[in-house]
């Protein structure tokens, strides 16, 4: 298959998850939204490494993986911490930025 | 000899000036009062002793010569735009040496009325006085408008330091700011005046006015307009009505300050303006004719105001403001030398007046004329003082006879009959009320016998008899020059007997009423009830102008306020409603839920792509 | 068509599938399980890719460690409200409009990039390379990214520590 039909590939779960962190009120939900668009950016960067011959996009594709996994520990904690302090993990009540 | 004369004439100027500089700058001289008053006397005898000279070795000058000598002041293309310098003619030597005695007189005579006060600031006293004579003297000597100007300003500021020299007295302080205002408001014009003719004429200098009018050289169409208002600034300082409210108030400084500078030299500026002028008011009949029918008006109206007052001081200074009006009707009736001499004479005998008002209130410590008497057993306190009257009432041999007969006879002969009539009533009112005050203040019975042969310092009554002096022999003086013939033809036969009656039936009025008791002065009040009423209030003219401050300059004010708050204040405040507003719109795009700013990410992206599209293309 | 081709649309379709559900299923619990569907077929993607590592990777790390902890958020966070979360999705056509746009967008880029059509044959062993790779020139970034983690683990534990 060509490069193009990764890329498209790509950029459609990319969207399917740029939805879904728009649209979940969940704030669980938003973070596997995040998930999504990773992944598909990881795609992004094998599929390039694949196609020009560079190591680079595999290397860089390992350390997405690895901090996305230090990302959703994090963000994971945050919601537990925001739910103990507010009683919700919904992000419409979570306005404390509002102006 | 004409250098010869300017520079005695700029001796008598600069030496009150050196001596103010001395007492200002000098602060121990000004903080002794023997040396402040040492000093001040004595640079006012050499300034006598100068003017006196210049007058005596001045020579009749040459037809078509300028007395002026000038120097250049301000420089502009083509000579210079304004020049200072003195003019020495015989009105300004005349003044030089009225100024100079009677400031010597009253200096001598303050050190004797002023002996109570604060010792330290007596120097501050003597400085006024010598600023006021300087500032009197460059007045009567400017050769130009403009020199004129400053010198009647510094007169104006002198008058406003010595009416406030107890400026710890609100009423005094008031009268301070009074006077400077309502003078001031003659000024504008008076400035506005000299403004105009400068753009008319090119020249500030008399002189070249004198010949341009000489020659028809001035533009004849707009010097009624500045004239009138030149004369406009005659009228606040001279107190003409309908400016004349300030003097009455400016009684409130002391009354030595009354002598000199409300009776016998500074309002007298106005008419030596006019009469300075004359040759340029000559151009503009109908404002002669103004200033004549102002000038009588101001006469009657202030002598019955001096009728029902019985504060000493106000009497003399209503009179005052009456003798004023006298001067100016003979300047409005084209007998400008009648008026000048009026002014000379008149400026000696009401020092005397003052002086020796001053003499009573030291007596009795008060003003009103009703609390004093009782003092006809020590002649050398009244005599000084009913010679004075007897000046001012029009009795020969005494100046004020000749002086007042020869105005009335110029009003006469200019067929000016109204303001005839009212210079005579005045005449007539003048003997009354002056001698209503000698019959009140000095006679009255059963008052004075506690006060009798109180002590009066000898400085004071020297002072007013030498004054008595010189008026008897002014009048002596004139009489025989009368008999010589110098009488000026034209006028009726019958005016000096006239003349002499008006004063003679006053007095005998006042006989009747104050002091023989047969005719009661109640009654006359109830019968002229509404006259007296009206007098007695200044006919309502300090309220006209208490309203006319309160409804044009307060109303003017709030207009001005208004503005501020609603148009000024309203363009700010709607500004920074708009910017309130504004933020506050621009505040809610901050909701603080995260995906907004998801929503605000992407959109972003999607711009980006859109602007990296367009420039791939 | 030949067998790449037809796992390519096979696991893609897989793939799509799976995101489309992970975020539109209301049960929060169920898009977890979604969700490591598509992990795993994005995994099939890098097999198709020829980087076994990656797949392996992609299974431990993602398919095994991030679903699991996902997996304990939920169910800790469900104990502690006592019920089963529900999640309802807010500003539906907004979301996807815009979701459109930003594939439209990148639509146009990939329309218009040159992408090269042959793809080079495989020269050795990929995995050694990437070993290689990690032990040598990106030695400091892996020292580097094992420290991200070990404060990362950090933070967690700081933040989801109960009360003192």
């Amino acid at each position: 298959m060509p490069l193009g039909a990764y890329l498209t590939l790509a950029a459609l779960v990319f969207a399917i998850g740029l939805f879904g962190v728009l649209t979940r009120r969940n704030a669980v939900g938003i973070l596997l939204g995040i998930e999504l668009m990773l992944n598909a950016v990881n795609i992004n960067l094998v599929a390039f490494a694949r196609f020009s011959g560079d190591l680079g996009g595999i290397l860089f594709t390992l350390f997405t993986i690895a901090i996305t996994v230090a990302e959703v520990a994090v963000g994971l904690a945050i919601v537990i911490v925001i739910f103990r302090v507010r009683r919700t993990v919904e992000a419409d009540h979570l306005d404390l930025l509002r102006g | 000899m004409r250098v010869g004369s300017a520079a005695v004439a700029l001796v008598v100027l600069g030496l009150p000036f050196a001596s103010f500089l001395l007492l200002a700058l000098v602060r121990p001289l000004r903080r002794s009062a023997v040396a402040a008053a040492t000093v001040s006397i004595t640079v006012m005898v050499a300034a006598v002793v100068a003017a006196f000279w210049l007058s005596w070795r001045a020579r009749p000058l040459e037809l078509l010569q300028s007395p002026s000598t000038t120097w250049s002041w301000i420089p502009a293309d083509g000579g210079p735009m304004a020049t200072v310098g003195v003019m020495v003619d015989g009105k300004s030597m005349a003044m030089c040496m009225l100024v100079t005695f009677v400031s010597l007189m009253v200096q001598l005579y303050s050190w004797a009325y002023l002996h109570d006060e604060p010792r330290r600031s007596l120097g501050r006293y003597y400085a006024y006085h010598s600023l006021f004579a300087f500032s009197m003297l460059g007045l009567v000597l400017a050769p130009t408008f403009l020199q004129m100007f400053v010198f009647w300003e510094l007169v104006g500021l002198c008058s406003y330091l010595l009416i406030g020299y107890w400026y710890d007295r609100p009423s005094a302080a008031r009268a301070a700011v009074k006077a400077f205002w309502i003078t001031k408001l003659g000024d504008l014009g008076f400035v506005a005046g000299i403004v105009m003719l400068w753009a008319a004429a090119g020249t500030f200098d008399f002189w070249e006015l004198f010949r341009l009018a000489h020659t028809n050289g001035l533009p004849p169409a707009g010097m009624p307009l500045i004239m009138f208002l030149i004369y406009l600034g005659a009228v606040g300082k001279s107190a003409q009505f309908p400016l004349h409210i300030w003097l009455p108030d400016a009684m409130e400084g002391p009354t030595p300050v009354s002598a000199l500078i409300h009776a016998a030299t500074m309002v007298t500026a106005g008419v030596f303006l006019v009469n300075r002028a004359f040759p340029l008011f000559m151009l503009v009949p109908d404002v002669l004719t103004l200033i004549a029918w102002v000038g009588a008006f101001t006469a009657l109206l202030a002598a019955t105001m001096a009728c029902v007052e019985n504060d000493i001081k106000r009497v003399l200074a209503y009179s005052t403001v009456s003798q004023l009006g006298y001067m100016m009707a003979a300047a409005g009736a084209s007998a400008p030398d009648a008026g000048f001499a009026h002014l000379l004479t008149h400026g000696v005998f009401k020092a005397l007046l003052f002086l020796g008002a001053g003499i009573v209130i030291h007596v009795f410590h008060t003003n009103d004329v009703f609390r004093m008497g009782g003092l006809g057993g020590q002649p050398w306190l009244w005599v000084p003082f009913v010679l004075a009257t007897l000046a001012l009432a029009g009795v020969p041999p005494l100046p004020g006879f000749f002086t007042k007969e020869a105005i009335l006879g110029g009003v006469f002969e200019a067929h000016l009959t109204i303001p005839f009539v009212m210079l005579a009533v005045t005449a007539f009112l003048t003997a009354f009320y002056m001698f209503r005050v000698v019959f009140l203040a000095f006679f009255a019975r059963g008052l004075g016998d506690s006060h009798a042969h109180h002590h009066v310092p000898p400085l004071m009554s020297g002072v007013c008899w030498t004054l008595a002096a010189l008026s008897v022999a002014t009048g002596v003086n004139l009489a025989r020059q009368m008999l010589a013939g110098a009488h000026h033809e034209g006028a009726p036969a019958w005016l000096p007997a006239f003349s002499l009656g008006l004063a003679g039936a006053g007095i005998v009025l006042a006989w009747a009423m104050y002091r023989r008791g047969a005719i009661d002065p109640a009654r006359v009040a109830t019968v002229l009830a509404p006259l007296d009423w009206a007098a007695r209030r200044g006919y309502g003219i300090d309220a006209v102008f208490a309203g006319l401050y309160r409804g044009a300059l307060l109303g003017f004010s709030r207009v001005v306020g208004w503005v501020d708050r609603y148009v000024v204040d309203g363009l700010l405040n709607v500004f920074s409603a708009w910017t309130l507003r504004a933020g506050d719109r621009l505040r809610r795009l901050q909701t603080g839920l995260p995906q907004d700013y998801v929503y605000g990410v992407a959109l972003g992206a999607l711009i980006l792509f859109v602007l990296a599209q367009w420039r791939m293309k | 068509m030949t067998a790449e081709a037809v796992a390519f649309v096979g696991v893609a379709v897989v793939l799509l599938g799976s995101s489309l559900a992970v975020v539109l299923t209301p049960n929060l619990f169920h898009s977890i399980l979604y969700l490591a569907v598509a992990l795993v077929a994005t995994g099939v993607v890098f097999l198709l890719l020829d980087a076994p590592f990656l797949f392996g990777v992609q299974l431990l790390l993602y398919a095994g460690g991030v679903v699991t902890i996902v997996v304990f958020a939920i169910m800790l966070t469900e104990r502690l409200v006592g019920r089963t979360i529900r999640q309802a999705s807010r500003y539906l056509i907004n979301g996807a409009l815009l979701s459109v746009a930003v594939f439209a967008g990148v639509a146009g880029f990939l329309v218009q990039a040159p992408l090269a059509g042959a793809r080079p044959g495989v020269s050795g062993d990929l995995t050694l390379a990437v070993g290689r790779a990690l032990v040598g020139a990106f030695a400091v970034p892996l020292e580097l990214l094992g420290v991200l983690l070990v404060i990362a683990l950090l933070g967690a534990l700081y933040f989801a520590r109960s009360e003192p």
